[in-house]
């Protein structure tokens, strides 16, 4: 039975070719577009999980100044004198073997920073003079230092006129993550740069410093010389810019500190911060710190969470998504209608081939099932063609919004880098190199090449294509759009006496 | 003693509702169709024959009194059942599927019928030529189309045959030619045919003519 009706069906396909046509047509443009919204909607997936893997957010440890405020208002009242109170004050601080411990988190921590800041004695170098109220080794905030106008134990001033700013990262810099911070000569430091500093220009052209040079500078507490050499230079865009100011890794900047500062190694580092795997975690990662480390906010410490810029560009996402989703909606209801439309018309125009049909006996079901028989035969060949054309519409399409996503995301991972991760860089085209990452993971040696190179990869996989599961999807979409448009003119046909059917041609 | 099919008809009514009430088209019909036999139902216009004729198919629902095939109620046998199996219709205008040959119109009913013959078996019964078989519908003329719809309702294999007006569009040549494959399927095949004409020639080739006047048969 099955069988014949195939056969019935195949003729009227082939018969009825301008009809076939038709419908072919109308089905190649429904199932274009659905396939296009299906994988625009796979690609916001793909585009959240790249979001969250790029701006999986920042877990920040710093001074808890809402405490220390309490913590002064209540010794002022207690009758503590307020210069005496402001002298001794100092701001809390993270010893580096718990910020490489917490870091450890693996499952939540993509990457961490953390600074330490010490001032030196320029030796015999000349330092540039500062504009601002701010001088050579005073950093804002009315806090001190080590080494900063800090009283000795022996009652000696300790004042350092050069400030030593060592952070795990180049990109770190709060003034490169700002774009205030450029290289001008040379290359980044790392954390197999050892000794390795990077001046500013002004300091440079005042000492007459080239990149290659070396230069000594003396550690405030113990007077000793540490040897430094420049790898690179850098230039401010900042008013407030410090020109005394040389970055180093943190290795390098703790041969500066006292030896009681040293700590044996476990010397204190400001700005901790660790980026996020996925911001969705941040919260519960907080959570697990803070069991685990209760110290921290004993010592007027707390850990926030900044998942703003993952929340901006999430949402944009989302509404990409929505706006794919109603697409595919619009079309399934105007395909929905246009094939009940052409269906019916078709019913009607066939009036008397199905009355034959039910003359000889065939079961209204029978008749409805060889309309549909030629509908999903016709579908099929739409969809298929729609599979060719359809990938290269959702490319377009999908990559059209790719593309404005991440932009936007490159923008914020310059912001986070200092540089964009799909450019590429050499030694010979006048940018500076860019070296390998500090203080990454512990164990993987991960570096900002690595996270370079990561950022590539990652835009390489979300190059657009139709997945298999999205043509199954594009199938199933248009077989179900076929079966509904199938129900009013179902109706009709069981509504359908052969009698007056045949009588009405008679 | 071989047995024979009958076709009986008992005390069949049937109205219609239109805006002035309600018209009695058929009132209590009473008649006895009997295998190997040709019979020709005549009347005017209106006195009911194609209504009588749609009962005889079961292409309409009876409304009052019965029609059994071998003491076998077509109600219970159920109308698509009854169309499959006992009957096959021959209209004036054919009803032949347009898009398909022949040959192909004449294969649906044989598929209908699930039985593996070919189709030019029953074109050539009729007359007509392989070549003929293989054109399309609309390539044929009108008598070829009616040998069509006549092979058509012979490939079902069903016991009856029902004709409404089956020369109704033909010449004399070829009205001549079609009672003849009539009379045959009576007599040769031991069908019963049933044919509702207005043509005397129809009716003077029949075994038996029966008069539908005002819904009664005479």
């Amino acid at each position: 039975m099955f069988r014949n009706m195939l056969k019935r069906s195949w003729l009227s396909i082939h018969r009825k070719l301008g009809r076939t046509i038709v419908l072919t047509l109308i089905f190649f443009m429904m199932a274009n577009l659905v396939l296009a919204s299906i994988t625009i909607k796979t690609a916001v997936g793909a585009q959240m999980d790249y979001a969250k893997s790029t701006l999986g957010g920042t877990v920040t440890i710093q001074a808890d100044m809402d405490a220390i405020r309490e913590n002064q208002k209540a010794e002022m009242e207690s009758g503590t004198d307020r210069k005496e109170l402001f002298g001794k004050m100092e701001r809390p601080q993270v010893s580096v073997t718990t910020a490489n411990e917490i870091a450890t988190y693996s499952d939540y921590v993509k990457d961490y920073s953390y600074e330490v800041t010490v001032a030196a004695n320029s030796n015999d170098l000349e330092t540039v003079e500062t504009s601002s109220r701010m001088g050579a080794g005073e950093f804002p905030g009315g806090m001190n230092f080590p080494g900063m106008g800090k009283q000795s134990s022996d009652d000696t001033e300790l004042d350092g006129d050069i400030s030593i700013d060592g952070i795990n990262a180049y990109a770190y810099i709060s003034g490169v993550q700002n774009e205030t911070i450029t290289i001008k000569d040379g290359e980044y430091f790392d954390e197999d740069t050892s000794d390795a500093a990077l001046i500013s220009y002004e300091f440079a052209e005042l000492n007459d410093l080239k990149v290659g040079d070396e230069f000594t500078i003396k550690n405030i507490y113990n007077s000793e010389s540490v040897k430094l050499k420049v790898i690179g230079i850098y230039d401010s865009s900042e008013e407030r810019a410090n020109g005394n100011t040389i970055y180093m890794n943190t290795e390098t900047a703790a041969q500066f500190l006292s030896e009681d500062d040293y700590n044996d190694g476990d010397y204190d580092v400001a700005n901790v911060n660790y980026y996020m795997l996925d911001s969705g975690k941040a919260d519960e990662f907080v959570a697990l710190v803070n069991e685990n480390y209760p110290e921290l906010a004993e010592n007027k410490l707390k850990i926030s969470v900044d998942t703003s810029e993952y929340d901006a560009m999430a949402g944009s996402i989302e509404s990409v998504g929505s706006f794919a989703t109603t697409i595919l909606i619009i079309v399934i209801i105007a395909a929905v209608i246009i094939i009940t439309l052409i269906v019916t018309l078709n019913v009607r125009d066939r009036r008397y081939e199905m009355g034959v049909l039910l003359s000889l006996g065939a079961h209204k079901r029978n008749v409805v099932a060889q309309i549909a028989t030629e509908l999903i035969i016709v579908g099929t060949l739409g969809f298929a063609l729609a599979s060719l054309s359809g990938t290269f519409l959702a490319k377009s399409m999908g990559q059209g919004i790719i593309d404005s996503q991440t932009a936007s995301s490159q923008q914020q991972q310059e912001k986070n880098f200092g540089r964009p991760t799909g450019g590429s860089r050499s030694s010979g085209s006048g940018m500076p190199s860019m070296p390998a990452m500090p203080g990454g993971m512990p164990g993987e040696g991960s570096s900002m090449k690595q996270i370079m190179a990561q950022g590539r990869q990652q835009k390489v996989e979300l190059d657009i294509n139709a997945t298999p599961i999205d043509f199954l999807l594009l199938f199933v979409t248009g077989y179900v759009v076929i079966i509904l448009a199938l129900i009013l003119p179902s109706v009709n046909i069981m509504r359908y006496q052969p009698k007056e059917i045949l009588a009405g041609k008679e | 003693m071989k047995k024979t099919n009958v076709l009986k008809v008992e005390n069949l009514e049937y109205s219609y509702q239109n805006a002035s009430g309600t018209q009695k088209v058929l009132k209590g019909i009473d008649a006895e169709f009997k295998a190997g036999k040709m019979y020709a139902i005549v009347g005017e216009s209106g006195s009911g024959k194609t209504t009588f004729l749609s009962l005889l198919s079961a292409l309409d629902k009876i409304q009052e009194g019965d029609i059994t095939y071998n003491g076998k109620s077509v109600r219970e046998i159920g109308g698509s059942k009854f169309r499959l199996k006992y009957v096959n219709i021959v209209f004036q205008s054919y009803n032949l599927i347009k898009y398909m040959t022949a040959r192909e119109n004449v294969q649906v009913a044989i598929d209908f019928d699930k039985r593996k013959v070919s189709p030019d078996k029953y074109l050539k019964q009729v007359g007509l030529t392989e070549e003929e078989g293989g054109r399309l519908i609309n390539k044929l003329s009108g008598g070829q189309q009616q040998r069509v719809a006549i092979a058509r309702a012979i490939a079902s294999n069903s016991p009856i045959i029902v004709a409404d007006e089956p020369t109704g569009n033909l010449d004399e040549d070829t009205e001549e030619k079609i009672i003849e494959i009539f009379r045959e399927l009576a007599h040769k095949e031991d069908k019963i045919v049933i044919i509702v004409t207005h043509s005397k020639r129809v009716a003077e080739h029949a075994d038996k003519v029966l008069r539908l006047r005002r819904g009664v048969l005479s």
